[in-house]
């Protein structure tokens, strides 16, 4: 039993790390890509090609000054960014990273911990997330912020049902919301990938996504020539980075999450090993996160709820009732 | 100078049918066009083609153009080295801002002397009015834009805008191409006084 | 003064006849081009760009006289012509250096220019070499001169110092060819222009350095010398004001900008005036940098707290607005302090005889009265100097109407000689003011209404005498041959006559009194002007009434010049007391704790050019000033905020000033502060007077007192009155004894020696200067450097004083 938890606590840790570290380079690597899709270098004189840059950043924002405005609510506005960090860490503890591999003679799970309603609690999880952005933009006393934080809850809430009803679909199919049994459902090779028998599962997937995680093109909440930062606009230092990380964190989940459900998750592809084929499919979502930042403008927030409720829940209606009728038969 | 080739397309918002019927076919023409994917691959191509167009400041500066209008500079007569500037009081009236402020007295030659010459930097707007306006070429701009200091004053002094001797005695003093300069062909376009004898 | 319908440019305008067209078209606002003419002055006609079409004849608008129905064009294409060639000639060498002239912009030649369009020069001829001249306050660049000859005849026609002159410059004379190619009048001017400069008399040069040949110049040949090339003119803010050295009240503009880079406190630059209708003197011009630059310190507040605690007199100057007086006023009412103010004091005693004779409670002159009389009587002041206006004035309407000027004082005076053809000085000793007086009175008035006392008295001087005359007869007598021709003869025949000795004891001719009579009953519009030798009298009371009764019986209007600024609002607002008490607060004079404008006093109080508020002037007109400088200590309000008497700010007292004195409920931010085109002073308000039965209360002359010795007489040099003005450093003019080169020689003594003057017990040294337009034994000591020394020597009293003067 101690074993166990001394390797959940290792697991935790070094998701923990790991992924706090990969938020960080993952904002190199978007201020990269996004200049060199304009034409431009990007970072270059920290470090070698600007490496160092984001370890400078990192500096910057652990030794900013933590300003609290006076007629913010300390304690809310405080704890906000804690909560949105936090529920996209928490949010990973049922996603399986990676096959099994040995390790010393030990066979390492690298998921912390598999719940039969693993999918159930990633979603839950990162809906919680929510109460970030809210509570950050009630507490902070700046109508930018009450205004970012008003539209955080909105497209949250929105989205939320948007991407539930999306992956009803494909859990009918697989009957289970266990992630390895998604995973493993997908192991006959790149025909078995439930994208091929939910497309429109995926695309309501990804889209919502998007809108959850404030990607461009749905980037309303903290559009920056209607409402300053929206709700992180009295933020500073690393209560601000906290958010940032988050929002990176929450990235890279729902990354893990598009590949696992939708390509196929970590089975060996050909003659990609399991473990990194997922890295690869993983870093396309990524990539395709700054592709789209670099191309498309994004949408009015009237655009956002017309497209919500009046277009991809219909169709994630739709899509049920097909795949319902399709399971039936 | 219209450009023939030019296909700029008036759009008429009226035309916009705003039947639901209609307005439905505009979404599924518009969804399904595909012309989000013409952005992503545009920005992709660009990407892959790795052009890119940075000037890596302070490492490498791009040439300005010689009416590019940075701090000022009093210039000196070529053959004397006195003050071009006569005082005459043009620029400090012409300024937009306010910024410029000199103080005159008479000299023991009899003629008008400036005791001191400021621009206060801090309201100058870069205009070039003064330059313009000036009608010796005595206050130009110079082409110096990096201009961080600890006082925003130490440019704004007439020991500091004004040409040093060493600098014109080595016949480094540049002549200012820009706003209020005699044309290339000024000289064609002299007409002769009458009061020529 | 018949009224007649003139039109110009087919405006029917109503006009007086004889007057010029140019002063018409200027009255309504009708713009006739013209660089040379002066309004108040006489004609010049160096400039000829008046020239119009009256009656479809050419001429010049500055000298034709409106004759009714007259139609005039101000402008014809020929006209144009010609004026455009004028300014072509005008052009001809004139420096374009424009940028560093000290004219800025402000030049009638430049826009001359402009206006008639001359973009072409057609005439040339070589310059010749001109010495840029330095002369005192001003500086002469003939270069930019285009002898418009302004300057000389402002000199002439209003100063009266006549100082500047045209001079041949030496150059050679224009070729000959000139005159075919060029318009007539266009020709004449550059003929003039090449031969002549403008140049100092060099003789007796009575310069007063009044600066007003600057004013007046249209280009930069006259520059100011302080204020050369330290501004451009349109840098500057012009804050209108009355200037506050003397009764006279003129308008000046303060221009005023920031002091340097470094310092953006603002400075008075210069001192300009409406040139047109405006005339300043020299301390009205130059005399402007006293100002009290002053914060405001608690601990000072508080000791002068408690001095007016324990105070119970306040002695003031009037060197002080209407407001503040009205403040003191409040003060005495509240508190009950005794105010003291000397020459109010005597002014206002003065002014209450006066008008219990004259049946009104204001004198009935004015400045412009002067200017449009034609028969001047001047008693009892030092003119030039108490008031350089009256001054200019009396030379103006000498020059311009011919008006006799009767000028009796106690010396003769220069320059008062040289200002009309018909001058008449009449001396007389100090303590005779009545006797003159009383001649004026025997001479002009009707013998029915001069009292009985009066007539008898009068007659009593008069003594039937014989005198011989030499008579020519014709005679017949028999030649050699018997025939009989008639040869003329001179006998000597006794005649009886009447022998006035005031005549004789005024050193006058018996003929004086007739030729006075004469001239009075020619003339239209006399007036006669009281200087401040009289308020102080000891007969004052009675001097003031024969003044009255002079006015009331008699075309004459008088005049009667307030001793100093606003000695005339003082005297109407303040109840004042004659004696002093215990423990004296002296503002802006001398006392047991001081509030002063100099700043060397025990608590500091803005000058003049600090405050705003409003003054009595000479005209009786009430004129606002406003403040030129910023001014950061206590005011007078201050102090009597906390004794009780409560106003937000000075000015508001400008409504309360009192109405029973001829003072209107205005408020001063409604006051106008400008000239009419016509040259009317629009400036505030006239004061009105009250009118009443007038007494005939007059009374005999007492000439039995007489001054022993030396005689010393309280006044100051020109362009000098008061401590403000000595603190100006561009006035230049020394403090001491300035006595005639006659006296100087018969006590041989050198100009610059130390003298001792002897008065009474006191006794002070002072220097002696020659004063070029003295005559007689009379020496004049200058006071203006001190109130102390004033009080001192002349106790508030009877601007005479016997001394002895001796040499150190």
């Amino acid at each position: 039993m101690s074993a166990y938890i001394i390797e959940t606590i290792i697991k935790v840790v070094v998701v923990m790390l790991v992924f706090s570290a990969l938020a960080g380079f993952i904002t190199y690597l978007e201020r990269k890509v996004l200049a060199f899709m304009q034409r431009r270098l990007g970072p270059m004189y920290v470090g070698p090609y600007g490496l160092l840059q984001v370890l400078a950043d990192g500096i910057k924002l652990f030794t900013k000054e933590d300003i609290v405005p006076s007629n913010a609510n300390r304690p809310i506005f405080m704890i906000a960014p804690v909560i949105s960090a936090a529920t996209a860490f928490i949010a990973m503890a049922a996603i399986p990273f990676f096959p099994e591999f040995d390790l010393f003679g030990h066979t390492v799970r690298p998921i912390i911990s598999d719940i039969n309603v693993g999918l159930l609690f990633v979603l839950s999880v990162g809906a919680i997330g929510m109460y970030g952005p809210l509570l950050a933009g009630m507490s902070s006393g700046n109508k930018w912020s009450l205004l970012g934080a008003a539209r955080a809850t909105v497209q949250l809430l929105s989205f939320e049902v948007v991407s539930g009803l999306a992956i009803l679909a494909p859990l009918m199919v697989i009957g289970s919301l266990s992630l390895i049994d998604i995973n493993n459902y997908q192991h006959g090779g790149i025909f078995d990938w439930l994208v091929w028998t939910q497309p429109v599962a995926f695309l309501l997937f990804i889209i919502a996504g998007y809108a959850e995680l404030n990607r461009t093109p749905f980037d309303l909440l903290e559009h920056e020539a209607e409402v300053v930062a929206g709700f992180a606009t009295e933020y500073s230092g690393m209560r601000w980075g906290m958010f940032f990380i988050g929002e990176y964190a929450n990235m890279i989940t729902l990354a893990f999450l598009s590949a696992l459900i939708f390509f196929g998750g970590f089975n060996d592809l050909w003659f990609i090993p399991g473990g990194i084929a997922i890295l690869l499919k993983v870093m396309f979502f990524i990539f395709l996160f700054l592709w789209v930042r670099a191309a498309w403008p994004h949408i009015r927030p009237d655009q956002l709820m017309w497209l919500c409720w009046k277009v991809l829940m219909p169709i994630a209606l739709v899509n049920i009732l097909i795949t319902g009728i399709v399971v039936m038969i | 100078m219209v450009n023939s080739k030019a296909k700029y397309v008036e759009v008429e918002l009226e035309k916009y049918s705003l039947k639901p019927f209609d307005r439905f076919k505009r979404v599924m023409k518009r969804t399904f066009k595909g012309e989000l994917f013409v952005g992503l691959g545009i920005v992709f191509r660009e990407m892959v083609r790795f052009n890119i167009h940075t000037t890596q400041y302070p490492g490498e500066k791009l040439p300005i153009s010689p009416r590019y209008r940075a701090i000022h500079e009093l210039l000196r007569l070529l053959e004397s080295g006195n003050e071009r500037c006569i005082g005459c009081g043009l620029c400090e009236k012409i300024c937009i801002s306010k910024c410029i402020r000199m103080d005159t007295h008479l000299g023991e030659d009899g003629r008008k002397h400036i005791s001191e010459y400021t621009i206060n930097f801090g309201r100058c707007i870069f205009c070039g009015y003064c330059a313009e306006v000036c009608p010796e070429l005595a206050i130009v701009h110079g082409p110096r834009y990096e201009n961080s200091s600890e006082q925003r004053a130490h440019f704004g002094l007439k020991e500091d805008m004004l040409t040093p001797i060493d600098v014109f005695k080595k016949g480094a003093q540049k002549e200012y191409p820009g706003f209020g300069a005699p044309s290339p062909d000024a000289d064609k376009r002299i007409k002769k006084t009458p009061l020529a004898y | 003064m018949k009224e007649i319908t003139i039109f110009i440019d087919g405006k029917e305008l109503k006009a007086i006849e004889n007057e010029y067209i140019l002063n018409i078209a200027r009255e309504n606002g009708i713009f006739i081009p013209a660089i040379c003419y002066l309004t108040r002055c006489s004609p010049t006609l160096a400039c000829k760009l008046c020239m119009v079409e009256a009656n479809g004849k050419r001429v010049y608008s500055c000298n034709a006289k409106a004759k009714e129905g007259m139609d005039i064009i101000t402008t014809t294409p020929e006209i144009e012509e010609e004026r455009r060639a004028i300014l072509e000639v005008y052009d001809i060498n004139h420096p374009l250096q424009c940028g560093v002239c000290d004219k800025s912009g402000e030049c009638e030649l430049q826009n001359y220019t402009l206006e008639m369009g001359v973009d072409v020069q057609h005439y040339h001829i070589a310059d010749s070499k001109k010495e840029i001249e330095d002369w005192g306050h001003a500086k002469y660049d003939p270069y930019l001169c285009i002898m418009c000859e302004r300057c000389v005849t402002v000199c002439k026609d209003m100063v009266g110092d006549a100082a500047l002159k045209t001079t041949p410059r030496g150059t050679e004379a224009l070729d000959k060819d000139w005159k075919d190619k060029i318009p007539k009048d266009a020709f004449s001017i550059w003929n003039r222009i090449n031969k002549n400069i403008i140049g100092r008399v060099e003789e007796n040069n009575r310069c007063e350095d009044c600066g007003e040949c600057i004013a007046v110049c249209p280009v930069g040949a006259l520059a100011n010398s302080h204020f050369q090339y330290t501004s451009n003119a349109w840098e500057l803010t012009k804050i209108p004001a009355t200037c506050p050295h003397c009764s006279a009240g003129c308008l000046i503009d303060y221009e005023i900008k920031h002091t340097d880079i470094e310092n953006s406190e603002c400075k008075i630059y210069r001192v300009t005036n409406d040139w047109n209708y405006v005339t300043l003197c020299g301390a009205g011009r130059f005399g402007y940098e006293n100002k009290n630059s002053t914060t405001k310190c608690e601990k000072d507040f508080l000791s002068a707290m408690d001095a007016f605690l324990r105070a119970d007199t306040i002695r003031f100057s009037s060197f002080i607005t209407n407001e503040e007086a009205l403040i003191l006023q409040r003060l005495k009412e509240k508190r009950g302090y005794k105010l003291i103010n000397s020459d109010a004091y005597n002014f206002q005693k003065f002014l209450e005889d006066y008008s219990k004779t004259s049946g009104s409670s204001l004198y009935s002159g004015s400045k412009r009265d002067i200017h449009s009389s034609d028969l001047i009587f001047t008693i009892g002041g030092a003119m030039s100097n108490d008031n350089p206006n009256i001054r200019f004035a009396l030379n103006n309407s000498g020059k311009l109407n011919k008006a006799s000027i009767y000028y009796s004082h106690t010396y003769r005076d220069k320059i008062i000689q040289t200002l009309s053809k018909t001058t008449t000085e009449i001396v007389y000793k100090p303590l005779k003011e009545e006797l003159v007086l009383l001649l004026l009175i025997d001479s002009i008035v009707e013998k029915s209404s001069i009292p009985e006392v009066i007539s008898v008295y009068l007659e009593s001087f008069k003594e039937k005498r014989v005198k011989t005359i030499q008579k020519e007869i014709k005679e017949k007598v028999l030649d050699e041959e018997g025939k009989e021709i008639e040869v003329a003869k001179k006998i000597d025949e006794e005649v009886e006559y009447v022998h006035n000795t005031i005549l004789d004891e005024l050193g006058l001719a018996q003929e004086f009194s007739d030729e006075l009579k004469k001239d009075y009953s020619s003339k239209s519009s006399p007036i006669l002007i009281a200087g401040s030798d009289l308020y102080s009298h000891k007969r004052a009371e009675n001097i003031a009434r024969l003044l009255g009764f002079i006015e009331k019986h008699s075309n004459f209007k008088v005049l009667l010049i307030p001793t100093s600024t606003n000695t005339l609002g003082v005297s109407l607002i303040c109840d004042l007391d004659k004696e002093a008490g215990d423990y004296v607060i002296g503002y802006n004079d001398i006392g047991d704790y001081r509030l002063s404008s100099l700043g060397d006093g025990d608590l500091d109080m803005p000058a003049l050019n600090q405050q705003e508020g409003t003054f009595t002037t000479i005209d009786k007109r009430v004129v606002p000033t406003n403040a030129a400088l910023p001014y950061g200590g206590y005011e007078l309000n201050d102090i009597a905020k906390e004794l009780g008497v409560f106003s937000k700010e000075t000015i508001r007292y400008t409504k309360m000033l009192p109405t029973k004195s001829g003072f209107v409920e205005a408020l001063f931010d409604e006051l106008p502060l400008e000239y009419t085109n016509g040259g009317v002073d629009n400036r505030g308000y006239e004061l009105e007077a009250k009118s009443f039965e007038a007494q005939n209360a007059i009374d005999a002359a007492d000439i039995s007192s007489e001054l022993e010795g030396d005689i010393v007489y309280k006044r100051d040099p020109i362009s000098q009155f008061n401590e403000f003005t000595k603190s100006s450093k561009l006035l230049e003019a020394k403090d001491g004894i300035y006595c005639s080169l006659e006296f100087l020689e018969k006590r041989s003594l050198s100009s610059g020696d130390l003298v001792e003057l002897e008065i009474g017990k006191e006794s002070i040294t002072h220097h002696v200067y020659v004063d070029d337009s003295m005559d007689g034994d009379i020496v004049a000591l200058s006071t203006f450097q001190s109130r102390k020394l004033d009080h001192k020597i002349f106790g508030d009293g009877y601007r005479y004083v016997a001394a002895k003067i001796k040499k150190v």
